[in-house]
């Protein structure tokens, strides 16, 4: 029939129930442990045999977790390799010069410690740094035997809290110089570590990805803004070199750019020209990590609302002075998650150095573990490198987080 | 488009030199037309009120005069600086007018203070104790003296637009644009940020004003300017547009308005 409306519009209205009214529990706290257990594990059945299951799978990996570090495992790759972990091949009379390097960096992370992070301390916060150091230095005690290395940790120590005390008392007014220590850092701590005695071409372990990731990180950072600014630049062959190079850098793995450096770059630069291995691998390193930091900060300027802009503009500032004063930080404050996110990520990437034979942490450890005497303990070998990449990442993480918290207060 | 009789009422002092001429000014948005050919002068001390629809062009007229929009055709004359595509000469006038927008636009990330010394410090070069000697005392005149350490999340709307006048001010610009400054304010606000604006206007500021706010029109406006459909429909003083519009569109407009 015509002029019919389709059958799920003609339907008839349901017909209105009148639904009895429920009464509903006002929600509470749960008051003893044995209803927060039942309320939240064994609300149901099958809620209940997932418990079990679960909590059976974790305590049976739990437990073998625990047994095989403390019980079967045999630690003594670890412990004969220590300095080797750390620092490599860095020839022995020269170690002074990191423990210099690592008395300065203690103090000054201290210090920016104490001007930086907020000192309140939550009591579960307390209780878990309190159980940190003491499984740290149960480890270190199994592993440390040198009564002068106990010495030195101990002055590291002691300068970070003198650091932090410091740090705390001065406040604020200590940030412009602090900014201006850090900055100094890196040269001072590679001119130690390379100068006289000693060369780049020795450094190793740890020691050797931390510089790797800093130098990085130093580098690519200013780059990335450039290379951000420049995607957005009104000159189209600015802005088409730099969405090129970011998206060819993004479009090619890592290793690959790393292989290149190694391999391919000397043969683009003209004769005669020569860098260092390592240099080269920073270089590369430093596109790759530019184009991600380019394409972080692009996203936080998108995030500057144009009224920002319009109100500078409309106060006779120019559009540099715009950029750097008014739109730039704003970008940058709201970049901060995603930018340690990529940092931690240069960092833990520094391990693919391995595979052009640097004798960085996850090399060392695998090379460790090939000795005669610890064949069949790879395990032991790199479950500790992993670890240190763990604490280091993970440090960075929780260290961002409460400065953001700090730096962002009432700022929004 | 000036209707002629109404100049000659007006209280404007007529040897006021002009501060802004506008002639002929024309601009396009891809295929709409945004003004069709605005011509009117803005003296020095007069209060210039526009009213219109929206869409109508004013917000983008006033915006023209400081170059937030590139006019497409027509002079546009400030304090005798003809605003061309020269970047320098645009930097330059922009820091001889003080704009003030609907939305406020204070800097979320710097203090109310360093909100309002920013410009003068980068773009006039003053030295800091000056700068902020100056915001002191701006912030005195809008009336907020205490909040000069708050960040502008921490303040009512009203304290904010009050803020965005004094950092205005803070480059003692000749003239002042106000796109709609109350419109975005809860009704218990918009009285502080006009009063602030009348006292402006009584000290001799040569203000250019979008608003709604007939009361302040009336009170402090030397001349309404209509516009709709981006031309500028009828010129008067306030008095006579609010209450006898000659046009059929003011009638139309303030029918609506009112």
């Amino acid at each position: 029939m015509s002029g019919r409306l389709p059958g799920d519009l003609e339907r008839t209205p349901l017909p209105v129930v009148d639904e009895p009214v429920v009464q509903v529990a006002p929600t509470r706290p749960p008051l003893t442990s044995g209803e927060w257990v039942r309320r939240n594990l064994f609300s149901s059945g099958f809620n209940g045999v997932l418990t079990v299951a679960s909590g059976a799978l974790v305590l049976f990996f739990g437990f073998q977790l625990v047994r095989f570090v403390f019980v079967s495992a045999d630690w003594s790759v670890f412990q004969a390799n220590l300095r080797v972990y750390m620092v490599g091949r860095f020839p022995e009379d020269q170690l002074w010069r990191v423990w210099a390097v690592v008395f300065f960096l203690a103090t000054l992370v201290g210090l920016s410690h104490g001007v930086l992070v907020p000192r309140h301390l939550t009591r579960r916060g307390l209780v878990l740094r309190a159980v940190l150091a003491v499984l740290t230095v149960g480890a270190l005690v199994y592993l440390v035997r040198s009564p002068l290395v106990w010495l030195l940790m101990a002055v590291t120590v002691a300068l970070f809290a003198v650091g932090v005390v410091a740090g705390r008392r001065l406040g604020r007014r200590l940030l412009r110089s602090l900014l201006v220590a850090w900055l100094l850092a890196f040269p001072v701590v590679v001119l130690l570590l390379s100068v006289g005695d000693v060369s780049a071409d020795q450094w190793g372990g740890l020691m050797l990805n931390v510089i790797v990731a800093v130098a990085v990180i130093a580098l690519s950072f200013p780059l990335g803004i450039l290379l951000a600014l420049g995607r957005r630049s009104s000159l189209p062959a600015v802005s088409w070199f730099c969405v090129g190079f970011i998206e060819l850098i993004r479009g090619v793995p890592l290793l690959t750019l790393l292989i290149f450096g190694r391999f391919v770059l000397i043969l683009l630069m003209p004769p005669g020209l020569t860098f260092a291995q390592l240099v080269r691998a920073i270089f590369m390193f430093t596109l790759f990590s530019s184009a991600y930091v380019a394409e972080i900060v692009r996203g936080g300027l998108q995030g500057v609302p144009e009224g920002q802009y319009e109100a500078a503009k409309a106060l006779g500032l120019s559009t540099t002075r715009t950029m750097a004063l008014v739109a730039m930080p704003q970008a940058l404050r709201s970049t901060i998650p995603p930018m340690i996110g990529h940092f931690i990520s240069v960092f833990k990437d520094t391990s693919l150095l391995a595979a052009l034979s640097f004798s960085e942490l996850l090399f060392t450890a695998r090379r460790s573990s090939q000795a005669f005497e610890f064949v069949g303990h790879q395990a032991e070998a790199l479950l500790p490198a992993a670890f240190l990449f763990w604490v280091i990442a993970f440090s960075m993480s929780r260290w961002s987080q409460r400065v953001e918290v700090r730096l962002g207060v009432g700022e929004r | 488009m000036t209707t002629p009789a109404a100049d000659e009422t007006m209280d404007v002092p007529a040897d006021g030199e002009a501060m802004i001429v506008a002639e002929d000014v024309e601009k396009w948005f891809g295929h709409f037309q945004a003004l069709k050919g605005i011509s009117t002068t803005v003296r020095r001390g007069e209060v210039v009120v526009i009213v219109g629809p929206s869409g109508s062009g004013k917000s983008t007229f006033i915006r023209t005069l400081n170059r937030l929009e590139r006019h497409d055709r027509g002079r546009i004359v400030v304090d005798g600086i003809e605003l061309i595509d020269d970047i320098k000469n645009i930097e330059q006038i922009r820091s001889e007018i003080g704009m003030v927008f609907q939305s406020f636009n204070l800097f979320p990330h710097l203090t109310v203070v360093d909100n309002i010394t920013l410009a003068p410090r980068n773009a006039r070069r003053w030295p800091k104790p000056k700068a902020e000697a100056k915001a002191a005392q701006l912030l005195e005149r809008v009336g907020i003296p205490e909040q000069a350490r708050k960040y502008p999340a921490q303040l009512s709307g009203g304290q904010q637009q009050r803020v965005a006048i004094a950092r205005a001010l803070a480059m003692e610009p000749k003239i002042m644009l106000f796109d709609e400054p109350t419109s975005a304010l809860d009704p218990e606000m918009i009285k502080e940020v006009l009063d602030v604006m009348k006292e402006l206007a009584g000290s001799g500021m040569t203000m250019v004003v979008i608003t709604h706010e007939i009361g302040f029109a009336n009170e402090v406006g030397d001349r309404v300017l209509f516009f709709d459909g981006g031309l500028l429909v009828e010129e008067a003083p306030p008095d006579v547009f609010f209450t006898e519009p000659t046009s059929e569109r003011g009638k139309l407009f303030l029918s609506q308005i009112l």
